[in-house]
């Protein structure tokens, strides 16, 4: 069920990031709003991409479900404020942690801030979640038993 | 690529004592560990994958070394200096693409080690839809986009050279090539990843000391953004002076393409203990984001001088990182930086030499059903062989090596993504879906930068070719593994299936 959903939200996201290349063809090039396939498509693909991965036997455990939309919300939240904010990068720009607003926003907001959290959520759930001695011990007689 | 051009013009004053000093240093320490790599090196899985022996730490290091090429150092912040924060997008999805790796892949690589004692990724590809066609496809683009980038960095590796040393670029091309040769022929993927480890080292401690001096020179980060601002209300907006799509195209691309990157993928089967694999996320992620302050900080820097007055704009935009370290840092600082421009170039050619000799010895006569007697002498002969095929091409025409170094990236993505990332997680995919999908990202990749190339067709802004082959070959993927999906449960073998649900 969980892997099906991802599957699907990949898929989506790679027709979001489609038609953001299509409208790039059209005379004239992309209309400015063809970004938002790409803002919201790439975030959406990186995300379903890591829950399929973090997905065992067909469920998404609570931690590894947390980052995934987590990530999603972060880039894409970034990502959107950067498309929706006025510019304003010229000689009366606002420096927010040294640089102009929306720029400090996609920099931090998707350069550093999933460094904060994906690696810490990733060890957190590593035991119970990802890989158990259990399941080691499994795949190393599944081997042996395939060797014999 | 071309940003090395500009080293011929800076080697009277990279000649000082201090900076050859180090980089001398530098290249001893390499041959040592070639030397200690050779003598442990018995056989074809210490050749290929460190005989799954390498801690957690040694793992990160490399990886991140092989994945930041010279390109990090040099064009990358000469890329900053011209387009300003939209040339950061290629390597924005870091913090994000170690723990998806991690999730995605390398617990699924690593596990396939240990119940099949695989040694490629080919091997995985193979092993998960049991078809010579799909490792024999990937094989093939695995050399093509080997061959480029070998080519690319040696050329560089030969400029840096010869601007140290004054040996001419020809000699300095061989010079590189011997140099990196003679542990990865000798030692193998063992040689590459204690040097990488070494490399990796001298990067992140290169780039946090210029970042150091990048904010000094500048006022602060906010210094710098006021002196850009000031005279350029563009080089600092969010997606910089590139169209938002076009960015944010590189921040797709970049971004799920790490999940078809050979020289990464493959370092996982070489991890002593799988379950260690739950610090990697954390150890590259920060490796990552230090060595990459360089590739960040030098550009805008070097731009924030410029329009202050404080220097002349430069010639070459890739003239940023040596004009800097050059003219901004104590000799010392740019002895470390030269050396981890070499160790960069370096810890990417020997992973390439590597998996290259792999495609060859390994994975091209299984396509074919045939196997290698001796594994290990093969794969030194391939890795001499490919290394000399890659010399020659790199005294070509610079165009054409750089043409050739620019698609490997893409190649790699289009190319290995949806058969690898996503078919070690969905067991609905089909051999099918994975040899069609492998097809069409190298078949458009091929087709399409080369009609670029001679100029015969152009994409629209935005749109890049690796980011629509990747696109392309995702939804071919998808689509022709839909339509065989009843294939798909009996393409599975029992412990394929058991590596998938762990």
């Amino acid at each position: 069920m969980i892997t099906r959903l991802a599957l699907s939200f990949l898929f989506l996201s790679c027709t979001a990031i489609a038609g953001a290349y299509v409208l790039a063809f059209l005379p004239g090039g992309a209309p400015p709003w063809a970004a938002w396939g790409l803002a919201l498509g790439s975030a959406g693909a990186l995300s379903s991409m890591m829950a399929l991965g973090a997905t065992r036997g067909g469920k998404l455990r609570p931690i590894a479900l947390v980052a995934c939309v987590l990530t999603f919300l972060v880039v894409g939240g970034a990502f959107s404020l950067a498309l929706i904010l006025p510019a304003n990068e010229g000689k009366d720009a606002v420096i927010v942690l040294g640089f102009p607003l929306r720029t400090a926003i996609v920099l931090y907001g998707v350069g550093i801030v999933p460094i904060l959290f994906l690696p810490a959520m990733y060890a957190a759930s590593f035991d119970a979640d990802t890989l158990s001695d259990d399941d080691l011990e499994r795949v190393r007689r599944a081997g042996q038993e395939r060797g014999a | 690529m071309s940003g090395f051009f500009l080293l011929q013009g800076a080697s009277a004053a990279m000649r000082h004592p201090a900076i050859i000093a180090i980089a001398v240093f530098y290249f001893i320490v390499v041959s040592t560990i070639g030397i200690w790599a050779t003598r442990r090196t018995k056989n074809a899985s210490d050749y290929f994958v460190a005989g799954q022996g390498i801690g957690i730490v040694t793992l990160a290091i490399a990886a991140m070394a092989s994945t930041l090429s010279g390109f990090a150092f040099i064009g990358g912040p000469g890329l900053v200096y011209t387009v300003g924060t939209g040339a950061v997008f290629l390597v924005l999805s870091a913090s994000i693409t170690n723990t998806m790796g991690a999730w995605v892949l390398a617990k699924r690589m690593r596990l396939l080690g240990e119940a099949r004692g695989l040694i490629t990724v080919p091997d995985a590809i193979a092993a998960r839809f049991r078809s010579p066609a799909a490792q024999g496809l990937s094989a093939t683009s695995i050399l093509v986009a080997v061959v480029g980038y070998m080519a690319t960095n040696f050329l560089a590796l030969g400029l840096v050279i010869d601007a140290m040393f004054g040996t001419g670029l020809t000699l300095g091309i061989w010079l590189a090539m011997l140099v990196t040769l003679s542990y990865t022929v000798a030692g193998g993927i063992l040689a590459g990843v204690y040097t990488d480890l070494f490399e990796g080292m001298v990067k992140t401690v290169a780039s946090v000391t210029v970042f150091y001096f990048v904010l000094k020179a500048g006022g602060g980060m906010a210094g710098i953004s006021r002196a850009i601002t000031a005279v350029d209300s563009t080089f600092l907006g969010p997606w910089g002076k590139m169209p938002a799509l076009a960015a944010l195209s590189l921040f797709f691309v970049f971004g799920l393409g790490s999940l078809g990157q050979p020289h990464v993928a493959h370092k996982f089967y070489m991890l002593k203990d799988p379950r260690k694999l739950k610090w990697y996320p954390l150890l590259m992620s920060v490796a990552m984001a230090l060595t990459l302050l360089l590739y960040v900080g030098v550009g805008l820097a070097m731009r924030a001088l410029t329009a202050t007055g404080t220097i002349a704009p430069l010639v070459r935009a890739d003239d940023a990182t040596p004009a800097f370290v050059l003219g901004f840092t104590p000799s010392v600082v740019a002895g470390i930086v030269f050396a981890g421009v070499i160790a960069a170039g370096m810890s990417t050619v020997n992973s390439f030499m590597n998996i290259g000799a792999a495609a060859l010895t390994h994975d091209l006569p299984r396509a074919f059903g045939r196997r290698v007697g001796n594994e290990l002498r093969w794969g030194r002969i391939w890795t001499l062989a490919l290394s000399l095929a890659a010399v020659i091409v790199a005294q070509l025409s610079g165009t054409l090596v750089a043409f050739l170094g620019i698609f490997g990236y893409g190649l790699f993505a289009a190319t290995l993504v949806p058969s690898l990332a996503i078919g070690l997680n969905w067991q609905g995919a089909t051999r099918e879906g994975a040899v069609a999908s492998i097809a069409t990202g190298l078949g458009l990749t091929l087709v399409l930068e080369t009609l670029a190339y001679f100029k015969v067709f152009s994409l629209p802004t935005g749109v890049t070719v690796s980011g629509l082959a990747l696109l392309l070959s995702l939804l071919v993927f998808f689509a022709v593994s839909w339509f065989t999906r009843a294939r798909a449960a009996s393409q599975l073998d029992a412990d394929i299936r058991l590596v998938m649900e762990v």
